[in-house]
């Protein structure tokens, strides 16, 4: 046993390992670690795991919003479209029960509609007549001159 | 040189530097692994103009610090809970049965922080020059004998205590 003394110098003191290992320690790491390097270079490599975790955090709500968005129109496409009605094949006498039946009435905001439209040549565009011809065949007729 | 030569060569030298600086067998041997690991994944980016010794051992430290930092912040412990740790590991160490001194200045180098612990290691008992030193750890040499040099004086401080 080295005995302490008050004037303790650490030069003086002499240098030894004060460890040791398994026995057969260092001949037997090499083999490990050399095995540990083989079993790495068959694992994925490092950039592609890192990769994955934050794809697949952005992929699932991407997904999520294609199945929402693909459930959606398959639904419109599903649903009937409601054919055209066709008035030409109706009969005038058909047209006037259903309006009558069906209680239809003007409404302020028909009026409205109208007003707003009065300024405009419609008479062109609905009778497919211009209005010099509409207002002589009022005058030919006399229809200004009847009462209604 | 084949890596597996590399590591023939190197594997003492790595595992003491480890060794001294975490005292447990199995936390160096870890840390010896996962070293030539590391060298073995960036064997390709090593810069030549470096010598391969001075890369090794820069990564050895780097493991060893980060371990040790690591433990530290893994346990919420203070220094001293840590080092008193270390102590206990070094009192348990049959090779030290019996020899007080020796002892005694395990102790008191555990006592130091880890970097001076790294500086007087390597200096003490590795004997190396400090431009070396200096190229490992990117500190300058007159910083590296002053951190010695204060290192020292502390040790022989705690040595002298009863």
């Amino acid at each position: 046993m080295t005995k302490m003394n008050k004037d303790f110098k650490l030069s003086d003191l002499p240098k030894r390992n004060m460890y040791q290992v398994p026995e057969a320690y260092f001949n037997r790491l090499p083999t490990r670690i050399m095995a540990r390097t083989a079993a790495a270079e068959t694992l994925q490599p490092a950039w592609q795991q890192s990769l994955w975790r934050p794809l697949r955090l952005t992929l699932a709500p991407l997904v999520l919003l294609l199945v929402f968005v693909g459930v959606f129109y398959l639904n419109i496409s599903d649903r009937p479209t409601p054919a055209p009605a066709d008035f030409a094949s109706l009969a005038e006498v058909e047209i006037m029960d259903y309006l009558t039946s069906n209680d239809t009435q003007l409404e302020t905001a028909d009026f409205a509609e109208l007003n707003s439209l009065a300024d405009q040549e419609l008479t062109a565009d609905f009778l497919n007549v211009s209005q010099k011809a509409a207002e002589d065949e009022l005058v030919y007729y006399r229809i200004n001159d009847e009462d209604y | 040189m084949a890596f597996n030569q590399l590591v023939r060569k190197y594997q003492q030298q790595v595992y003491w530097h480890i060794r001294k600086m975490v005292i447990d067998h199995d936390d160096s041997d870890d840390l010896t692994q996962e070293v030539f690991i590391k060298i073995w994944k960036n064997l390709e980016s090593f810069r030549q103009d470096a010598q391969l010794y001075t890369w090794i051992y820069r990564i050895a430290t780097n493991e060893c610090l980060t371990f040790l930092s690591s433990k530290r912040r893994k346990f919420f412990l203070p220094i001293n809970d840590v080092t008193a740790e270390l102590m206990e590991k070094v009192e348990a160490s049959p090779e030290l049965a019996g020899d007080d001194i020796q002892l005694k200045l395990q102790k008191a180098i555990l006592r130091l922080p880890d970097k001076q612990r790294l500086v007087f290691n390597m200096k003490y008992f590795e004997e190396m020059k400090y431009e070396e030193m200096s190229e490992i750890l990117g500190t300058s040499v007159g910083a590296l004998k002053a951190s010695y040099h204060i290192a020292v004086k502390k040790i022989e401080e705690y040595v002298q205590q009863d």
